[in-house]
């Protein structure tokens, strides 16, 4: 259920269409948050999102451009919550990932062929929720995701490793602590890691893949692994060279809400403190949108951020990213059940 | 057009190439005058023609040593509007963070080059072809490629005069590691690690090659760059239409030997000069600006 007052239709002074390139001159922020003006608000970015599916039910990455994975599956999970149960948005949204999924049971990335476990998991996820029908295609999704290794610590890295020896302080980590990748065949990195956490943290027992909670133990150290020294997350690279790498938001928050299940555990305690600590000087509406929705699921209750979003909106029309119209909904509506804690959570060693 | 004019060409039959270098004392000098005399000097064949600039954007950067600084790249576009360019966009695809808008936002790009949605495209959420690679140095055989990219007329790589890491240096021929997507890639693009460096920017650059190259290094980076590194002043801009004798110069003046950098050496087989005697120099003499960079102890045998 959503915390927030039901949405109102677009008033006259929000009314500047978006991505259609219409002049949004007549986008006017009111100048603080209040309970009349989030709904509003949320509900202009909602009806964007709306507006911008592809008559083939998907959403490009950006108004106008063709259907990709990613964007289509943060458009579903962000318009879910809102619609009705027979809504045609969300069935034509899932008939678009149904038609999407590869033979091999994964998403393919914005090539629309070559696979990737990032839009796996997120196509999964977004399934997930949406009709029975779909669980032979998200089981599909989680036994590819689970069969699927990242390279670093197979014979050809140790090989590899072996002819190339390289200082010990090149890259700090454990390559045993595997987690998942962009791609198959390159190595862990922190976000589809995290992604793919998120989908089997939330997948149903009938459908779970007998691997699921090997992967789930091994991927949450691995995040921990990761964690830069002073707390938060970048892209995986926590230390080159004996430098600490810089945390950045994005990763951070989606390596926290993984990890939500271990909010004790010293490194989340980090991240989310460094989190709070940057939310302050967040510049883009993206970072604003994931920060400001880690620290709701870690119980901070982060000031409201409907103006901010009005605001970031009017700079740059969000670059017209689907994805982040998305998060802003996402971050405006309150807490997702996909991010509920996991019934299944156990702590990592 | 970058991509279907690419020619493989070898040394012995390829003119000799011409890059400037010149003198810029930091970023509050006249940068638009210098680019702009550069340009009307080197006269790149740019009238009537889609113009792409491609900076090199990597994460967002407070200290400004990361990134292509904006005054380099707005001196740029108004230099190629004013030589007759039909359109000039700036378009990058950063390899460390999917939050383009924040790394443009604290760059302040927009006020610079103006509203972002008509002259900025993020390369990594663009829509792509698959083109063949022009060489088959690396595992790739095959480059999913940005469609605005592929459709430029005329191609310019912007990078930050920078070390790296992995490869030694960073400049213009590797900066084109941007114009593959992180929505096929991911972030960082580890696709292109895993393929092999020195044999993917061979690849990348002999797919679409850059028609020109613009190097800001008033400001670059030494050490353990390109991220980590700390800031080092050169004072230059250097420009030309060969980004292997761009790079090749560029070199020299960080105080390396071009001729020992992996992937400038097999770039120089087929894609430009890289021999000082192939390339006529102006503007300043690379003596008279070389400031030797601090490079990491694998990378000590690239000194000259």
């Amino acid at each position: 259920m959503s915390k927030n007052p039901p949405l109102k239709s677009m008033s006259c002074n929000l009314a500047g269409r978006g991505f259609g390139m219409l002049p949004v001159k007549d986008l006017e922020c009111p100048s603080e948050n209040n309970q009349q003006t989030l709904p509003l608000i949320h509900g202009f970015f909602v009806d964007l999102l709306r507006g911008e599916q592809n008559t083939d039910g998907g959403w490009g990455y950006r108004s106008g451009t063709q259907s990709a994975v990613e964007p289509t599956a943060w458009a579903a999970l962000a318009l879910q919550p809102l619609e009705p149960p027979d809504s045609k948005i969300l069935s034509s949204a899932s008939e678009w990932l149904l038609r999407a999924q590869t033979s091999e049971g994964a998403w393919p990335t914005g090539s629309g062929s070559e696979p990737g476990c990032w839009v796996t998991a997120l196509a999964c996820l977004a399934l997930l929720n949406q009709h029975g029908r779909d669980e032979e295609a998200v089981a599909r999704g989680a036994r590819w995701l689970c069969s699927t290794w990242p390279a670093e610590g197979n014979l050809m890295w140790r090989l590899r490793k072996h002819l190339h020896r390289k200082p010990e302080n090149v890259v700090r980590q454990d390559d045993s602590l595997r987690g998942w990748n962009w791609t198959p065949g390159t190595a862990s990195w922190v976000e589809p890691t995290a992604y793919s956490l998120l989908l089997l943290q939330n997948i149903p027992d009938h459908i779970r893949p007998s691997q699921a909670g090997e992967r789930i133990r091994l991927a949450e150290r691995m995040l921990y692994d990761r964690s830069c020294p002073g707390g938060g997350w970048n892209t995986g690279n926590p230390l080159v060279y004996g430098v600490p790498g810089v945390p950045r938001t994005g990763p951070t928050a989606w390596a926290l809400l993984a990890l939500r299940n271990h909010r004790d555990h010293p490194a989340s305690a980090e991240g989310i403190e460094w989190l709070a600590r940057a939310l302050k000087g967040i510049r883009s509406p993206g970072a604003l949108a994931l920060a400001h929705l880690c620290l709701e699921v870690y119980g901070h209750n982060p000031a409201p951020v409907d103006v901010d979003f009005c605001n970031f909106y009017k700079k740059n029309q969000f670059l017209q990213s689907v994805p982040v119209v998305a998060w802003a909904s996402l971050a405006l509506n309150g807490v997702p059940f996909w991010l509920k804690p996991s019934p299944a959570a156990r702590s990592p060693k | 057009m970058s991509y279907s004019n690419v020619r493989l060409v070898p040394p012995f039959q390829r003119s000799p190439s011409r890059v400037a270098i010149r003198a810029v004392s930091s970023y509050e000098a006249d940068v638009e005058a210098v680019v702009m005399e550069t340009l009307q000097e080197l006269r790149p064949p740019v009238c009537g023609k889609s113009v792409l600039i491609k900076p090199n954007f990597v994460e967002p950067d407070i200290g400004g040593v990361i990134n292509t600084h904006p005054i380099v790249i707005r001196a740029a576009r108004e230099a190629f509007l004013r030589l007759g360019a039909k359109s000039v966009i700036i378009a990058e695809g950063p390899g460390h963070e999917r939050d383009t808008e924040g790394i443009l936002e604290v760059l302040q790009l927009k006020d610079y080059i103006g509203p972002l949605d008509r002259s900025f495209t993020d390369l990594n959420t663009d829509e792509v072809s698959q083109v063949p690679t022009r060489t088959k140095a690396s595992k790739l055989k095959s480059l999913f490629l940005s469609k605005t990219v592929l459709g430029a007329d005329f191609v310019v790589s912007m990078p930050k005069m920078k070390t790296h890491h992995w490869v030694g240096v960073t400049l213009a021929l590797k900066n084109m590691f941007g114009i593959v997507p992180g929505n096929c890639y991911g972030w960082p693009k580890n696709v292109l690690h895993w393929a092999g460096l020195s044999e993917s920017i061979l690849d990348i650059n002999s797919t679409v090659r850059p028609d020109f190259a613009i190097v800001d290094g008033i400001v670059g980076m030494e050490g353990n760059g390109p991220i980590q590194g700390t800031p080092k002043a050169s004072c230059v801009i250097v420009a030309g239409d060969d980004p292997v004798a761009v790079d090749a110069t560029c070199a020299r003046i960080m105080g390396l030997v071009p001729e020992r950098i992996d992937y400038l050496k097999r770039a120089a087989l087929l894609l430009g000069h890289m021999e000082e005697n192939k390339i006529e120099q102006l503007g300043e003499t690379i003596g008279s600006v070389c400031r030797p960079f601090e490079i990491l102890p694998e990378f000590q045998s690239l000194r000259a």
